[in-house]
This record gives structure tokens, sequence and C-alpha cells, in this order.
């Protein structure tokens, strides 16, 4: 098939159903609503998701509605979603939404392939409109997938001629941002080489950059952003749009944000309340999501003596269409003696994981037993899901696990 | 069987007259039986005895040689012989082993060594197989380990002219500290010979190496740094500034620190420096750094990125710090550049080990050792007298921190004579050249004085060990790498599950 001109979007990391608000996870629905419309609008021949469309594999009802209305809407326009499952929409049972979007015709997960000679060889996907050959991996908790890229034939891949697409949803080496570093990855050259574009997803950066035998590797970033501090760093979502060579980031900004850090040290909690309301007096808060941070050591007092009831008061007063705080680097002298954790969950747990590991006789080396762990703890805290039979749950739970465990 | 008769000599300098028809080598280890010890002996110089007098000798070969008679001598067994100098090495006990202090019995006789000789020597905490006790070319069924954690954090010297085994030995030595999680080694590897991209090598344990390379083969990792990670000081060793432009690195770090390289290069303001010494600074960094800059964009080519690698260092770090290998492969790379990068991870991991003891946690943490290649050109004498780098500070006083240099050199005698003697273990292969014997004679843990000639004999893979943590310079047999891992090679196990991908 010849080839002319090849337009399409690339999206990665929607989360949708992430946030626990209602008003947060709402934001997430609506970038994604977003991207699809400017997407139709800018009339491309297809859109690629790299990623965790979902936060779990099985999503509420509500938010599968919006999903499929969306989906729906691009099929009647004729324009197809090639995706690949991430991290959160992945499910190692086989139960995830995306099989049930994909048997109903509304999207095509690219990740298709066969085992020959004990090597993975994955199929190429062939858009019909532009002959546009897309394939790709999946992205799996504690970087499982890690083992499909070594057993991968990227031979195979690299000998098809024509114009290629490899989706990603895994944290590439080269690529991780220093805030990132603690972030486990695999080098790039385990992906297949020469293609046209590496549409990638998982690490929440927004990242566009050549490497030796790799051009247009790209990580379009989330829709929408996924915690606290990633609003505070990107403050809105976004994508991208590659049109014959150019690539384009559109960014979404379906609310502003507007962030206020205060430094705590050598105040009391009352002068941090008086800080951070002078800070918001004399502005409008009008569709704006309001972040405060506060930080330091407090010369005396509480911590829970600041003021945010009168502060998230005067904020509603004001409009404001959602306010989160962060207190996690705030500390008191009066209780000098606590340890403030600064780092993430995930951050915690690995730590705690890693001080414990070699203590079960399972015969795993140190890392493997961290992944499984870590994988084991996932699948165990996986919530039962709407609709959701509780036997169905029970075995849904045995069934990862077995399958993770190799029973 | 005996091998010949103490006849005379003193303590170190012991003769023995070799049986007929008996054969001792350079090198050989020999056992004089006491009554209550053994006492372990080293051959370190042969030569000839006659009981004819030295005039007679050159009448007797004249007439042989000019008048081509038929001469025999008579009972020649007991009139011409091979003399023997021998060391002692350490007296055994059925309990212990301890250095010599005594004579072996005069008239006694000595045998070659056997296994049930040696059983004092054990594996100890940590072991690092280097290779089989050599009895002068005889290897026997004696496995030599050294207490690895405690070499690699004093240092370890591997000395011999090219061609006699230093990268085979290497090579052994990091399969072996795969196995374990002691250590964190890194290898500089400026002939791209420890992976194994086309070969047999380190990629084939079944614990993988981590390998860092410019042109990574799949399941490698690009080599990439951020300048954000240069500091004017990870130059030392790798470019000689001047003093003025010394100066204007430290002002232009103090203002704009981790962009400071973009800076000079883009031609920020940095006051109170003459244009040029800021021109000589941008067209080294350009050239060193191998950047680009037109249309006021900076283009990297090479290694050092704006962007990616931001991570590199940290995670290289990170990964010595549980206790692997990882390989840079700087085969592509001018000679400084690779300094240079070896500079970053060195200062690093120096500041992380340092932070570690401050707060009591070094103990729990595996010794790192650096794997220099042709090492002169960090350690040399030239080198140093321009100013300290990372590394003489490690050679210095890296052990206090346990992180070590593994360096591996030809020309030994380039080395400061005070960073020779910190380094605690010298495996020396064969090594010609004079100068360079002398150097680590001069410096090794044990007395070598004599050994000079052995260690010129030293064929290739035989070595010898020097240490503060053996209890005699071993005469040792390194395997080759490619019989030594034959059967260690364990085709890795597929991992079929391939779970979320659809087939059919």
């Amino acid at each position: 098939m010849v080839l002319n001109l090849v337009k399409f979007s690339h999206i990665a990391d929607c989360h949708i159903g992430g946030w626990r608000d209602p008003k947060l996870k709402q934001i997430n629905t609506d970038a994604f609503f977003k991207a699809i419309d400017i997407s139709l609008n800018e009339k491309v021949d297809f859109i690629l998701i790299a990623g965790d469309l979902f936060n779990t594999a099985l999503p509420g009802i509500d938010r599968l509605k919006d999903v499929v209305r969306k989906f729906k809407e691009l099929k009647d326009k004729n324009v197809p979603v090639y995706l690949i499952p991430g991290s959160h929409d992945y499910s190692p049972s086989g139960k995830t939404m995306l099989d049930v979007l994909e048997e109903a015709g509304l999207c095509i997960n690219v990740v298709k392939g066969d085992v020959v000679n004990k090597k993975l060889r994955l199929r190429f996907t062939i858009d019909k409109k532009t002959g546009a050959k897309i394939t790709g991996l999946l992205g799996r908790r504690g970087m499982l997938e890690k083992s499909y890229y070594e057993e991968l034939d990227r031979e195979h891949l690299e000998k098809e001629s024509g114009f290629k697409i490899f989706m990603f949803h895994t944290a590439l080496t080269e690529l991780k941002p220093k805030k990132l570093e603690k972030m486990e990855s695999a080098p790039i050259s385990l992906l297949p080489k020469g293609f046209d574009y590496y549409a990638g997803g998982h690490v929440h950066i927004v990242e566009k950059k050549d490497l030796p035998g790799y051009k247009n590797v790209v990580y379009p970033g989330p829709l929408f952003p996924n915690t606290f501090y990633e609003l505070e760093e990107l403050e809105g979502g976004g994508f991208y749009i590659y049109d014959d060579g150019n690539i384009n980031r559109i960014n979404l900004q379906v609310k502003n944000v507007f962030t206020i850090n205060v430094n705590a040290n050598h105040k009391i909690p009352e002068s941090v309340t008086s800080e951070i309301i002078e800070q918001i007096q004399n502005k409008e808060f009008n569709d704006t999501i309001v972040l405060i941070r506060v930080r330091g050591t407090l010369e005396s007092g509480k911590m829970s003596e600041i003021d945010f009831k009168k502060i998230y008061d005067l904020l509603n007063e004001k409009s404001a269409y959602f306010i989160m705080r962060n207190t996690a680097q705030l500390s008191t002298k009066e209780f000098e003696e606590i340890k403030v954790e600064t780092s993430s969950i995930e951050e915690i747990e690995d730590k705690l994981i890693e001080e414990h590991l070699g203590q079960i006789e399972s015969g795993w080396d140190k890392e493997k037993e961290k992944i499984m762990i870590k994988s084991l703890m996932t699948i165990l805290s996986s919530d039962k899901k709407e609709g959701e039979k509780v036997y169905e749950y029970e075995a849904r739970i045995k069934d990862e696990i077995e399958r993770l465990l190799n029973i | 069987m005996s091998k010949g008769i103490i006849i005379s000599g003193s303590f170190g300098e012991i003769q023995v007259r070799q049986k007929h028809g008996q054969e001792i080598e350079l090198g050989e280890l020999l056992i004089a039986e006491n009554k209550t010890s053994k006492i372990l002996l080293q051959v370190y110089d042969l030569i000839y005895g006659s009981q004819l007098s030295s005039s007679n000798l050159e009448l007797v070969s004249g007439m042989k040689l000019e008048e081509n008679s038929d001469l025999v001598f008579m009972d020649e067994k007991l009139r011409n012989y091979n003399l023997a100098l021998l060391k002692n090495l350490i007296t055994i006990t059925p309990k212990t082993a301890h250095s010599s202090k005594s004579l072996p019995d005069f008239f006694s006789s000595v045998r070659e060594v056997k296994k049930d000789d040696l059983t004092f020597i054990t594996k100890p905490s940590n072991p690092l197989y280097v290779g089989k006790l050599r009895s002068g070319s005889k290897v026997l069924d004696v496995d030599i380990f050294l207490p690895g954690k405690k070499v690699f954090s004093h240092h370890i010297l591997i000395a011999a002219t090219t061609g006699r085994g230093k990268s085979n030995l290497a090579s052994v030595m990091l399969w072996d500290i795969l196995d374990n999680d002691y250590a964190g080694i890194l290898v500089l590897d400026p002939h791209d010979e420890y992976y194994g991209r086309n070969k047999l090598g380190l990629k084939y344990h079944p614990k993988s190496v981590i390998y860092y390379s410019p042109e990574p083969p799949a399941g490698a990792r690009s080599l990439k740094i951020n300048l954000a990670h240069i500091k004017p000081n990870h130059f030392n060793g790798v470019v000689p500034w001047s003093d003025a432009q010394k100066e204007a690195l430290t002002a232009v770090y103090k203002r704009y620190k981790n962009r400071w390289i973009e800076a000079v290069i883009m031609d920020e303001e940095i006051p109170g420096f003459m244009e040029g010494t800021l021109a000589v600074l941008k067209r080294r960094l350009l050239s060193l750094l191998d950047l680009d800059y037109y249309d006021n964009k900076i283009f990297c080519k090479g290694v050092f990125d704006t962007q990616a690698g931001q991570s590199t260092i940290n995670d290289i770090s990170d990964d010595l710090e549980k206790g692997k290998v990882v390989v840079i492969d700087t085969s592509s790379f001018a000679g400084n550049v690779e300094i240079l990068i070896g500079s970053l991870i060195a200062t690093e991991v120096f500041n992380r080990y340092k932070k570690y003891k401050n707060k009591g946690l070094l103990k729990e943490k595996p010794v790192i050792s650096l794997l220099l290649e042709e090492a002169p050109r960090v350690l040399g004498k030239e080198v140093l007298e321009k100013g300290p780098n990372i590394f003489s500070t490690i050679a210095r006083e890296g052990r206090k921190f346990k992180i070590g240099l593994t360096a591996i050199t030809q020309l030994p005698s380039l080395i400061p004579r005070q960073i020779l003697a910190n380094m605690n273990t010298k495996i020396i292969l064969g090594t010609e050249m004079q100068p360079e014997r002398q150097a680590i004679i001069e410096s090794a843990s044990q007395d070598l004085s004599s050994d000079s000639r052995a260690i010129a004999a030293l064929d290739k893979g035989e070595a010898i060990i020097t240490s503060n943590f053996t209890r005699f310079a071993i005469p040792i047999k390194i395997p080759l790498f490619e019989e030594y891992v034959k059967d260690k090679v364990k085709e890795k196990q597929n991992f079929l599950d391939f779970s979320g991908v659809k087939f059919g």
C-alpha cells in the first residue's frame, strides 16, 4: 500500500475514573472529551492511546458509558482508536474493559502476536486509511512487561517496511527525569529500532526526543494531572498531534490551577493562616483548582492550628472549583521527634519492601522478589468492582494470584 | 618423592641440591619436613653446580667442542647437578600456619607440595576466586580465593605486559563477583571487551551485568548523561585548565549552577573575565562534550545531552550500591571523555558513601570498586602533579568509605609510590620490563626482592598475588575465561508468560 499523509493524535494516561473526589474525577473525563473533540476538529486519521485509558481494568459504569459514547462518535466518523493496555487497565486475569470495547468494535488493541521459536513476534495492525503499521506492547505493574521486551523478536519488526508506529507503556531509562530516578525502567535498546514514531505512556512527563536508532520517542504526559504534585508541576495535561512529520503539542487546560506555597519555618500557625489568606484575599477563583502547600517547621503550635476551615470557606466564597492541601513536608518544633515522611505511598512501600527482602524462602532473587511482592500487593489491594459479586471478586483475585505465582 | 636436599644457605636463601632425574622449576613450591612442622619453600633461582673446578670444566668442554671426543663424566649424577635457591614462605603445623621464623633441618630432603599440605588455605568470607595454586608451571587442585570485601576496598593493582592476561583475569573476577552482592563494580571498558557484545562475556552470566553503551545492543542502556550533572570539579584530571580558566569555571558555576555549561556556550553574562578566557572555555567544552552551537541552540551529538540522561549517574550509583556490576563501553570515546564519565560516577558514589559513613549506614552497604584500565592516565605522576582528582582521592581515602580502585596497568612505575603502596593487593602477571617489576616489588605487601626473575618468567595466565590479606605471596594460574565459564553459562530461561498479548 502506498502511504500518503498520516495525521494522528497520541494520547496516553487518561486515567479515567482516577481521582477519588467526584469533581476531579469528572475533570479526567472532561479532558478526555476535549482531547477527542480537538482530534476530530483537526481531522486526524486515527487516535493512539498508549495505555491507562482507565484507572482500573474494570471501571465504573458511568465512566464506561462516557468513554463508549465518545468512542462511538469516533467510530461513526471513521476515526479508529488504536490502544494498548497500561499498568492500570491491564488485568492478569484478562478481565479488562478494554476487551469489551474491542469486542464491540470501538477500539483496537494492537498488542497482537505469536510465539515463534520461544520469541514473541508481534503483528502489525494496519490502518486502512493511511496504511500506517501499528504495534506495541502493554504495560504491567512492577515492570513485568520488561520480560516481554527481552523475548521480543525485534528483527522481525525492524525489517518491516512502511510507516511504522510502536506503542509502549514503559518508563525508558534514557528519558527518565531526575525526579523519577527511582522509578523502575527499561533501556530503549529493548524496543525495535527504525520506527517512524514511538508512542509512549506511563511516565507522566512531556518529552519528545530523538535517540540513535529511535526517532520521535514521545511521552505526551497525562491528559489531566493525577496527583497533587503533578497538578503543581504540570497544571494541565495534553497530547500530541503528528501531522506528516510535524509533531505538535496540544495543551489541555480544563480548569485553572492556582498554587499557594507557604514556608512555615519560624512561624506560628496563625501567621501561616494569615499568609495564605493574604495571598487569596484580592483574587477570584472561578473554575480554579487551588493547591495549598505548606512546608517547613512551625516555631510553635500544632499543625492542626492552621485554620484551613477559614481558608477553605474563603476560597469557596470566591467560587474555587476545588481546593487541595499538602502538608506532608510540614512539622512543628513541638513534635520534632516525629519525622515527616515526604515520600509518596509508592516510595514508602518500596522502602519497606526493600528492608524486608530475603525473608521468605521463595527461591527468587531480590529483584524478582520485589516485583512479585509489589504485584501481589497490587492484586490484593484491588477493590471489588461495581456490580461484581463477592464470589466473582474472590475468584478474580484468586485467579490473578495464581497467574502471578504460576501455580 | 624427594626432589633434593638442603645443603647450605641462610634464612630466605636456602640452597638445595636437586636430585638427578627430578626437575625443579622456578617458582616451584617445595616442602621441607621437620619433626613437628612442615616448611613451605619456593624456588626463586636455579643455578648449576659441579664437583669439578671451573678450569677443568672449561677444559673438558673444549675437548668436546674442538676435538669431537667422546668424553663422558665419571659418576656424572654425583659430579654435576642443579642447585635451587629457595625462600621460606610459611611454616605449617598440624593446627595452624604462620610466618616462618626458623630454618628447615640441615640436610633434610625437600619434596613437591601436595594438596594435603595446604589445608591451611581456606575459603575466606566473601570469597573472590582468582584461580588455582601454581607450583612452578604445575597447577595444583587448590582453589585460591581472596577476601573480596577487603581486597576491593583496599585497592587492587593488576600489572602485566600486554598479552599476559590482565583482561582475562578481570573477566574471571567480574564473573565471580556477579554471583555475589557484597561488591558493586564499575568497569570503564575502553576496549569494549568485558560485556561480550560479539563473544563470550559477562552478558552470559545468569545474573545479568548492567551495560551502558553509546550504541547499546538490545537490553543494554544507552549512555546519555545530562549536562546538568557536570560540575567544574569533575574536570580535575580530565582537562588541564589554566588558573584563569579555573576561576572562570568556578564563577560561572556559582552564578548559573547546573546551567553553567549552557551559560558558557550561549555566551551568557559572566562579568570579570576576559573574552578570550571565556572563548577558550566555550571551545573546549564544545569539543570535549561533543556539542554544537548555532542559531542560539545547543545540539548534542554524543553522550552528553541537554535533555536525556537525567537519571543516568544516579541509576549507575544505585546499581553499584546494590552490589551490581556496571560496565560502561567507552571504546568510542577519547580518553579524557572516558575519564570525565568515570569522574562523574566516582564523585557521586564517593559523596554518597561519605554521607552513609556520617549517618552510620556504611556498614550495610556493599564495597564499591572502580575498575580502571590504563590506570596511570588518572593516577600517573604527571597527571597528579597538576592536581588531585577523584581517583587519587579514592586511592588515598577510599578504603575508609568502602570504595576502592582496581587499577590495571602495564606501567606501574608511572604511579606514585605512595599510591602504589596504598594498593594492598597486587596481582602480578608476566612483566618483562625491569623498572616496572622493580616498582611493584618495592611496594609489595610481602618481600618479593628475590622474585624479579620469577616475575619476568611468568607465562600467560600465571600470576603472583601479594596482598596484606594473604599470608604469603601466592603463585596462581588464572583460568582462561572461556574455559572457566564454559560450564557456568546458562541459557536464560525463556519467560513465556505473555499475558495480555492477543495470540492467533
